[in-house]
Formats: C-alpha cells, structure tokens, sequence
C-alpha cells in the first residue's frame, strides 16, 4: 500500500484554506527564526569572549613552571634557576601544526614614576616579532611605536598615562624588585601608548622589550616566566585541552619542571559559562515550540471539525480509523515541513547577511566585559548548524504532538449521525 | 448606543462561550506567554538588582562624591578637604536624603604598591572607617582567615587571597605599602596582616587592600581629607533622582564643582551589560509574543469566516458594519484581557514561590564564580517585583492580543450581507 493518497490529500486539505495555513506556518517558521538567531547570537557572544580573551593578550595555551601560577613569583622561571634556551623551546612548541606562534614573556612590578606622580605598575617583557603574532596588544598602538630593544624604551596604557600626567617622549623613572633581591631602577622614555578598554590592563601595565626588562630585573638571558601560544585560525578554541597535552608530550624530552595550559584551565569560570550556555540552547526551543504548540493544535482542530463530514465519508466507505488517524498526521507533517521550508527561507539568507556584515549595535550600548573579556556591543552572529537540525527536528515534533488529539478525534468520528446531519 | 454596546459585549461573551475549546486553546497560548514574561521580568530584574549592588557594594556606591579629576587620574591632590567632607556629609543627613540613603562611608583611595620579602605588586589601597564600612561593603562577608578591620585597629591591612599568595604572606604577617605622598614624594607605610578575603573576582582579589583611614592620615599627614564619599542607597533606582538633588544641595552651598556620580559612570561596563541583557530579553519576548500573536490571528480568523451567515444575519437586523468589526474586536480583547490576568497572576504566583529563598542555580554554577563586568553573580536568584513592571506586562499583553484581532475584524465588516445570506456554506 502506498502513501501517496494520503499524502495528495494532505497536502489539498493544506490549501483548501491558504490564508489559514500561511498563519500557521509563519507561526511556526517565526519560532524557528527565533531559535536558530537567538542561538546563533549566543553563540557569536560566546566565540567572540573566548576569541577576545585568548587573543587580546593571553594566547589560547600558556607554558609556564609548575611553581608559576598561581602566585607569579620573579623567581619562578621555566626550567628553574638556570633559566632555557628559549628559542629551541619555543621551536619546538611552534612545530606543532595546531600553533601558529609562540611568544616568550617575563613579568615584574614595581613603581614608574614621572615625578609629578607615581603608580604600581605590572612590567611586560615581550619579543615584539613573536608577541604581535600571539596577542592584538602590541598592534594599532594608540599613538607612538614600539619601543626598541635596550634602548630604555617603554609603552603604557592610556589610563596609566593619564594617572602619570605625561604624554609620548617623555621621560620616567622605572623602580622594579628584581630576582637578585635588589631594587632594578633606571630611566626610560614612554615612545608609545596602547588602549585595550580594559581598565585594569590600560592602568597599569608597562610594556617593553624582552632583554630591556630582564636587564632591569637581573634575569639572566635565558630566564623567561611564561610563553604564550597562539593556535590557528582553522583550530577550535575547543580543542586547546587536546593540543596542550600533546604539547607537553612534546615537551617531555626537555625534562623540564613546566606545565602546558589551555585557556579553559586559565580561565576556568569562561569555559564553564560557555558550557552553560550551550546546555540553555535547548531550553530555548522548549519554551518557543510550547509556546506555538498551541496555535497549531488550534488550525488542526479547527481544520479536522470542518471536514468532519468529509471523514465520516471515508470512515464510512471503509477506511479503517487508524487510516483517518495517519491521514491527518500526514497532513501535520506536510504543515511542519512547508513550515519548515518557510523557517529556512526566512532564517539562512538573514543569519548569513549578518555572520558577515555584523550589527553594530554601539550606538546604543557600550563596551562591556565578561570574566574579564572586553566586549563589543556588534550583533555578532556565529551560524550553529547542531542546533539549526535540532530546532527543526522540534519544529515537526511539535506539529506532530498538536496533531495528535484532532487526529485521534478525527478518526473516532460517528459516521453514521454525522452524515445524517447531526 | 449604550443598549448597542451592551448587546455587542453580551454577543461577544457568548461567541467566546460557544467556542469554549478554541477559546481555551487561544487562551493558554496567551497565558503560557504571560507567565513567561513575568517569570523573566521579575528574575530578570532581580538579577539586575543583585548584581548591581554588589557591584556598588564593592567599589564607590550607588553614587560617589569626589573631584571632577579623581575618577581619571586617580591622584592624590584631587581630595576632598576635611571641610569640605563635612560640609557634604551634612547635605547628605538631611531629611530628603535619609529616607533612601542606606550608608555613607568615606574613602581614601590610592594607588600604590605592596611588598614583601618574595617581591611586589600594584596594589589599589583604600582607607576606610571600618564602623561605616561594614555596613557598606561586602568585602567584610568574603572573609576566609582572620577578620575584617575594626574601629581600634592601626596599621592593620585586610588583603584578597591572591595577593596573600603572591607576597608569601600570612595572618600577622608584615608588608610594605608604598605610594606617593601629597609633596609627590614616595613613602612606605608598614601594615600587618589582620585578615584576608576571597571574591572570585582575580583583579580584586590580586590587588584590593583595606587599611583603617586613620592609618592613611597619619601615614600622608592629610587630617580629615579624603577621596570620595561613598553613598549605599536603598534601590538602584533611587540613583537618578537623588544625584539631581545632591547636585542641587552642593551648588546652593557652593559646591558645584564636586563630581557626583552614580553608580552607571562609575561601572560603564556593567550599565552595559545590564542594557545587552535587556535587550536580549525584549527581543525574545517580541519573537514570543509574534508567534501568540499569529495564533490569535489565525483562531479569530476562523471564527469570523465560520460565522459568516451569521455576520450578515445581524447586519440584516441593523448593526453597522462597524459594529460588526467591534464584535469581533470585542471577543479579541475579552479573550486577551482574561488570559492576561490568568497569566500574569499565576506568573506572580510562580515567582513569589521563589521570593523568599531566591531560585538557587548553585547546582548549575558549579564551584566556579562567575564575574561579569567585575561583578560576581550570587547563584542565588531572588525575583524583583516592580508594579511598573506588572503594568508594562498587561499592556504589553493587551496591546498584542488587540492588535492581532485588528485584521479579523476588519474582514468581518467587510462581509456583504446579501452574498453572505445567500447561500447555505
């Protein structure tokens, strides 16, 4: 026995009444629109934290000694005392083909002054070639350039600028504690100026060359405290965890007391939030598709009532019950798939057009941040494809569950005192 | 006239009545929507509420009093005089003012950098009057060893955990501040360590550090003066009007020239955060809503094209096609104006369940702090009940449900009476 019967007169019944089934399915295909965006900006949110997060100054993975973190001592170098030899190190690292770049970091605080004023400041040493491939902080400076390599030259951030009263060229006393157990202090000039918009880091981080700050701070040359890896562009943030542990398989050889972390152990808060969010997805269609539940059990009540006599004439000539039953949920179907047509006609073109032109949405809302990521108010839309297939699959469930009660109606109707006109 | 609309209201109810299944079904669309929107109006708010004032709680109030320079270069000479500090301490007793204001508590921040033997970090220093205080902050109730300040101490330092950690530190031990003087000279200042406290939040717990304000005077020699007074009000919403009247107070004792800021330009970020999130409600509350609505449409619709004899049987006994119309709106507005109290009150009913406790999402939270715009979320959920709110909600609700029977009710006026009576459907 074939479907197609059934399937014909579904589908008529569909049109018997156009403008009905046209609300109906807008209904449904607004749900769906609904989900699918709401999802996918969620989505956008999220990638864009971790995005900005890793990749403003962190890296997506970080090599440090196991003693670093979570204290950050000057004394707890990779490789202890003796420090590495840094560049075969970060060679190896960068060999991997899920990283594009490593950069090797040494930290320090002390006081920079500028004689009218004085604040604490974290010291960043960085490689600029090697750091500008890893994080964004060194590149689109606000005003000046780089600083060059032991020519006591440092940047600051806008806010420590403000807070020192100073403005590019000019001069400042650095004062830092350094692993000799002395105090590291020397003048430099300001030659550049960096903004992030996050007040902690553009108050009070000074950056400067790699080999100027181990000078300061009595590091000998192969003593670095951290190196940040960034991963490529086709890797998923996601796999970081993965690519860690291969990393410091890789790194085994060098018998180094080191740790290799990925940004979801850095930032565990981040990663759990994220994980959160994904599991709400489904809450999302849940309340949706309860909602449009019930607009479409009212279309299939209302169309199956008025064809009730058109039933009791196929119950009547024969048509076993559970026939009428599947007929009516075969036509739900064809309502939940045309529904679904319209959904995708309406959701992929908009969802696509704003993935590449993204909203912005800053001349209502301003930055803001999330576990310590700063955040652009854009309306910024990252296509989840796993969701877009569950939401549909909700889509016709939902018609299908609406239709149960009208079909199972539809299929008990008396024939004979229908069809006598009662 | 009056007779006519009576009629129409009657006809109405009884057309609702006769359809009771499609009514009910219109309805529960309608009132599932409702008991949302309250569900997340009343969490939503209450959320808001939460994280704003721990927000406040932890930094400069609901609002601040301060120089106009202070908030950007963060410099010592942009203090307040002790003269002036009372002079505005005095606006802030008057009768207008107690009724919201919670706390005020002055501040003296300064920037500044601690040490010790295992090496230094910037450090955000603030002085305070450990009495007014710990009724302000809520560092007091973070406390994980020791104690928070009290009146008598000297040379006390109440410090977060990682910064604990960084300097080697422990309950009792000593450490250097160092910051810069009024002269613009550096001077230390010896502190010990009489408790330590943990929010979650890694730039406060790596850099805030609470010292007696009296040890500040003696330290910079600054008497009385401070950086800020820090009011606590009630409700974040008194914010508004109440900076509009300080500003007020101040300028009629020549004072003009204080900053008064709220708690908005204070924390840009999470007045931003806070608008996103709205945002993100309103417009899934739109899209929800748009689907109620295409319900609507569709069951009054229907309802209007099955009676279609019986729209032209009352226009053959007078009523005007407008009358017609606003049958049809009526039966729409009844129908909403019902399902929106149902909604909205077991809504209410749904929330004020979780009033008292709050709707714990500890379990969801895990053991992980969440920090939003240098904010830690309380896991704890506690509904916030606005009467604007609940009112924004019914017309909301109304509107939509009035808007969506606009279109059947126009095509039932629009039906010929003879054409309609014509023939048997």
């Amino acid at each position: 026995m074939s479907f197609s019967p059934w399937r014909r007169i579904g589908w008529r019944n569909l049109w018997r009444n156009p403008s009905r089934t046209l609300i109906t399915a807008l209904g449904l295909a607004v749900g769906y629109f609904a989900v699918v965006v709401i999802v996918s900006w969620t989505d956008g949110l999220t990638a864009e934290m971790i995005e900005n997060s890793t990749g403003l100054l962190m890296g997506q993975i970080q090599v440090h000694s196991r003693e670093y973190r979570p204290d950050r001592s000057i004394y707890d170098t990779i490789g202890g005392r003796d420090g590495t030899n840094v560049e075969q190190l970060v060679g190896k690292l960068v060999n991997d083909p899920d990283i594009k770049a490593g950069a090797a970091r040494v930290y320090a605080s002390g006081l920079v002054s500028s004689g009218e004023s004085t604040v604490a400041a974290t010291f960043m040493g960085v490689d600029h070639a090697a750091e500008s491939a890893v994080s964004r902080i060194l590149n689109g400076l606000e005003d000046g350039v780089l600083p060059t390599v032991n020519a006591n030259e440092l940047l600051v951030g806008t806010g420590m600028m403000k807070k020192l009263g100073i403005t590019v060229g000019d001069e400042v006393v650095v004062v830092a504690s350094a692993a000799d157990g002395s105090l590291g202090n020397d003048l430099f000039h300001v030659v550049g100026v960096y903004r992030t918009g996050l007040t902690d880091l553009d108050g009070s981080y000074a950056i400067l060359p790699l080999e100027s700050l181990q000078t300061l701070v009595a590091l000998e040359s192969g003593r670095i405290h951290e190196i940040g890896l960034a991963a490529t562009m086709t890797t998923d943030p996601w796999l970081a965890p993965e690519v860690a542990a291969r990393l410091a398989e890789t790194l085994r050889p060098f018998g180094l007391n080191i740790v290799v972390e990925p940004w979801t152990l850095l930032q565990p808060q981040m990663a759990s939030y994220v994980q959160l969010v994904e599991s709400w997805h489904f809450i999302i269609i849940g309340v949706v598709f309860t909602v449009a539940i019930f607009g479409v059990a009212n279309t299939m009540l209302i169309a199956t009532f008025e064809r009730r006599r058109e039933f009791a004439v196929m119950l009547a000539l024969g048509t076993v019950p559970s026939r009428v039953l599947f007929a009516v949920l075969w036509e739900a179907l064809i309502l939940g798939v045309f529904s679904l047509l319209v959904g995708l006609v309406i959701t992929l073109p908009l969802i696509f057009w704003f993935q590449s032109n993204p909203l912005d949405l800053s001349l209502f809302f301003d930055d803001f941040t999330m576990f310590g990521a700063l955040m652009r108010p854009t309306f910024r839309i990252q296509f989840n494809g796993t969701i877009a297939v569950w939401a549909g699959l909700a889509l016709l469930l939902t018609v299908l569950v609406a239709a149960i009660y009208p079909a199972g109606r539809a299929s008990r109707i008396p024939p004979a005192d229908t069809l006598s006109g009662l | 006239m009056k007779k006519r609309a009576t009629i129409i209201l009657w006809l109405a109810l009884r057309n609702l009545r006769r359809q009771a299944r499609r009514s009910l079904l219109t309805a529960l669309s309608m009132i599932t929507g409702a008991i949302l929107l309250m569900f997340s109006l009343t969490f939503g708010d209450g959320s808001h509420e939460q994280l704003i004032e721990a927000s406040v709680r932890m930094g400069s109030g609901h609002i601040t009093v301060q120089m106009p320079e202070f908030h950007e270069n963060r410099r010592i000479d942009e203090r307040l005089s002790a003269e002036v500090r009372t002079e505005v301490e005095r606006v802030l007793l008057g009768p207008e003012f107690t009724e919201h204001v919670t706390v005020v508590t002055p501040q003296f921040a300064i920037d500044g950098l601690a040490s010790s033997s295992a090496g230094a970090r910037p450090v955000r220093i603030i002085g305070v009057d450990p009495i007014t205080e710990s009724k302000f902050t809520l560092l007091d109730e973070k406390v994980i060893k020791g104690r928070y300040l009290e009146p008598q101490d000297e040379m006390s330092a109440y410090v977060g955990m990682a910064l604990l950690g960084s300097l080697k530190l422990d309950i009792d031990s000593r450490f250097v501040l160092t910051a810069q003087d009024v002269e613009g000279e550096i001077t230390s200042q010896l502190v010990r360590v009489v408790g330590v406290f943990r929010t979650g939040i890694p730039a406060v717990d790596e850099s805030l550090i609470h010292i007696p304000l009296s040890t500040v005077s003696a330290w910079f020699q600054i008497g009385d003066d401070v950086t800020n007074l820090s009011v606590l009000l009630d409700s974040s919403m008194s914010a508004g009007p109440l900076v509009r009247m300080l500003k007020r107070e101040l300028a009629v004792i020549e004072l003009a020239d204080l900053e008064v800021m709220d708690w908005r330009s204070a924390n840009p970020q999470l007045a931003s955060l806070l608008k996103i999130d709205d945002f993100g409600n309103y417009l899934f509350h739109g899209i929800l809503f748009t689907i109620i609505a295409l319900g609507i449409v569709n069951a009054v619709l229907i309802s209007v094209l099955q009676r279609y004899r019986e729209f032209g049987l009352l226009q053959a006994l007078g009523l005007t096609p407008r009358q017609v119309g606003g049958l049809v709106l009526t039966e729409g507005f009844i129908l909403t104006a019902v399902s929106t109290i149902v909604g909205i009150a077991l809504g209410l009913f749904i929330t004020w369940f979780f009033w008292g406790d709050g709707l714990d999402l500890s379990a969801l939270f895990g053991d992980e702090e969440w920090e939003f715009s240098g904010v830690v979320m309380d896991p704890v959920l506690i509904p916030l009940f606005r009467p604007v709110r609940i009112i924004q909600g019914i017309l909301f609700i109304l509107t939509i449900g009035t808007l969506a029977s606009l279109h059947p009710a126009y095509r039932a006026s629009r039906i010929g009476m003879i054409e309609a009576m014509k023939f048997d459907r």
